[in-house]
């Protein structure tokens, strides 16, 4: 898994590539949080290179969000592939998170 | 032809009698034979007392034995309590024995007429009535059963019967009285028959002192067979039973050895016994057997205990089956009771995720474990549940009631989301390789489940996460399902089971949203209750001064 950080002013995107599955759920939840603590604007989370999504990793998205809707700021996710975007609706997280 | 009818006949009323008495026996007394049993904690004394007035009561040594391994395998007793639980029942069922040999036909006779016009003036409406009266059916069944059986030979010649029976050798005699008794899972259905059959001279004294002692190993070896699922803890009561009646059948058979070695005929002895009755004289052999085998197993507990515990030592199952928080003792203070319910559904609770396959790391034996984790928290399930019923019973407080009712009910859905996801998991282990739909659907369940896990120890504002994830999701499903009508996610068998994954994540869903909402009201309730920790330093400072 590779993640790519984009600082835009105050406003952060985080570009991820590969699986979010058990072994890089931790990494990718420590370098959205880094977002969370090191930012003060808005977090884009781009997931167009990602192809598969676990508990593990919907779980850091989940923690991620937390800690946004808390600092009352917006967690936004874009470019989900099909099958992707599917596992977000039945989950709820589509409620939960803008996606575009 | 009119002989063997009436023999036909009055074995399948008796069958139902039987039925009828033990089914209708369970459901009047089973909350109360529970109650009975867990008095076996006291001493082995009122552990054998419990036994056999249960196993007078259910009329089954076999169903005796099977309670007691689950109250084991719930945490209730321990095996050695219930060494002399099991010992006394056999015992407790020599009572239908001894009824069998008395001539009851005029009875019977009353017993369906006051059971019919209980029925005509509908005096069976409440439940309770309704199971007393199908005991006394049962009954009345039975014995009606039993006088067939006794007319039918009357109406065979003496030579007929002695051209069929008259070959039969001790060791046969020994195997059908075992046959019968496995067959019919109870050693007194094989004695009464028996006593039915001596009492019409179709088989003689020492005949039936063969068949009764197969009668008595058989019903031992119809327990193994009945109790097919039970493993390790559960098990051992089940070689317990075999302990008692393979000490009973050799204490006696020896009796029966060493007799005509001091000049006596065991066979005259016995008949002298039972005062020239042989039906009360089997009567009196079969309660022998279970006397002499109850006593000496109960006698030596701890090393029945052990031996029993080799043959079928603990598993993991029964490690995971065991209640961690709630104990009898607890009864006695409603309140720390209702905290103990409360922390054993938490553990439940956060035990949910087990349930569900990890798609991310799978092994090859996950499903058995599963399974195993799934037995456990049923059965955890059951205990506290029982638990909580008993414990309304106790004329509570109206707090404490309402705190009970919904731990009931947490328990209730608990039960059923338990069930579905191991329905869930089963269905997805069927895949090789699931396809997309079943594995976005498992892992969002899954993601689900280890968020109210999570919740347990966290905020309000976390089950308040867990509320609207879980809220309702037709909109998402039906589109699924509409998707797969068409043919686009596979056909035929492919596409049933993905509809059925759907249902079961969308049942699953709604339960998660349910027990998460009375979590949350719990958790609303407690918060309520615990003045802020300030004021608690307060009033402790108060106190002190």
């Amino acid at each position: 898994m590779q993640i790519d950080r984009e600082q835009a002013g105050s406003d952060v995107v985080l570009k991820v590539t590969g699986r979010l599955d058990t072994p890089n759920a931790k990494p990718f939840e420590t370098s959205l949080l880094d977002a969370v603590s090191g930012s003060e604007g808005a977090i884009t989370v781009d997931l167009a290179g990602v192809d598969y999504v676990s508990s593990s990793g919907l779980r850091a998205l989940l923690v991620a969000g937390k800690a946004m809707r808390t600092a009352k700021r917006d967690l936004t996710l874009r470019s989900l592939q099909p099958q992707i975007r599917e596992v977000f609706d039945i989950s709820g997280f589509s409620t939960l998170f803008e996606i575009k | 032809m009119l002989a063997s009818a009436e023999l036909l006949a009055g074995l399948g009323l008796l069958f139902i009698g039987l039925k009828l008495l033990s089914g209708h026996l369970q459901q009047a007394m089973g909350r109360r034979v529970r109650i009975l049993l867990k008095g076996a904690t006291r001493s082995r004394i009122v552990g054998f007392v419990s036994g056999a007035i249960t196993g007078a009561v259910v009329q089954s040594s076999n169903a005796v034995t099977l309670i007691s391994a689950n109250l084991v395998r719930g945490g209730a007793l321990t095996t050695r309590d219930a060494i002399p639980v099991v010992a006394g029942a056999n015992v407790g069922t020599s009572a239908l024995v001894f009824v069998a040999s008395v001539d009851l036909k005029v009875a019977v006779f009353y017993l369906i007429a006051l059971v019919g016009l209980c029925y005509q003036f509908k005096l069976d409406r409440t439940p309770a009535r309704r199971e007393w009266l199908g005991v006394l059916l049962g009954l009345a069944l039975l014995f009606l059963g039993l006088s067939l059986i006794k007319l039918a030979p009357q109406d065979v010649s003496p030579q007929t019967i002695a051209a069929l029976l008259g070959d039969i050798s001790l060791p046969v005699g020994f195997m059908i009285g075992l046959a019968v008794a496995v067959i019919t899972q109870s050693a007194s259905t094989a004695t009464i028959l028996c006593l039915a059959s001596i009492g019409t001279g179709t088989i003689d004294l020492i005949d039936s002192f063969f068949i009764v002692l197969g009668a008595n190993l058989g019903s031992g070896i119809a327990t193994l067979v009945s109790a097919g699922g039970l493993k390790g803890t559960g098990r051992q009561l089940c070689f317990v039973h075999i302990f008692v009646k393979v000490t009973g059948c050799l204490a006696v058979y020896l009796v029966w050895l060493a007799l005509p070695l001091a000049g006596i005929d065991p066979a005259a002895a016995l008949l002298d016994f039972g005062q020239d009755q042989a039906p009360f004289a089997i009567s009196l052999l079969f309660l022998a057997l279970q006397l002499t085998g109850g006593l000496a197993v109960t006698l030596f507990c701890r090393e029945s205990e052990t031996l029993a515990r080799r043959l079928s030592p603990p598993t993991r199952e029964d490690h995971v089956s065991q209640p961690h928080f709630i104990t009898d003792q607890a009864m006695e203070d409603p309140a720390s009771a209702l905290e103990l319910v409360a922390q054993e559904t938490n553990r439940l609770v956060r035990h949910l995720p087990e349930l569900l396959p990890d798609l991310d790391q799978r092994a090859g034996d996950d499903g058995k474990v599963r399974a195993v984790h799934w037995r456990g928290a049923r059965a955890i399930c059951e205990a506290t549940g029982q638990f909580l019923v008993e414990l309304i019973d106790r004329h509570l407080t109206r707090a404490d009631l309402d705190l009970a009712l919904l731990l009931q009910e947490e328990q209730r859905l608990l039960h059923s989301l338990q069930d579905t996801l191991k329905d869930f998991g089963d269905l997805i282990d069927g895949y090789g390789e699931p396809p997309v739909l079943a594995f976005n659907l498992c892992e969002s369940l899954r993601t689900m489940m280890l968020e109210l896990a999570e919740a347990q120890t966290g905020t309000e504002a976390d089950f308040d996460l867990v509320i609207a994830l879980t809220a309702d999701k037709s909109t998402a499903l039906d589109r699924i399902r509409r998707t797969l009508a068409t043919g686009d996610l596979g056909s035929g068998e492919e596409a049933r089971n993905l509809l059925t994954a759907v249902s079961l994540f969308e049942r699953s869903m709604w339960l998660a949203h349910r027990l998460a909402m009375t979590l949350r009201l719990r958790a609303n309730e407690a918060n309520r209750e615990a003045p802020p920790h300030h004021l608690n330093r307060d009033k402790a400072d108060a106190d002190r001064s």
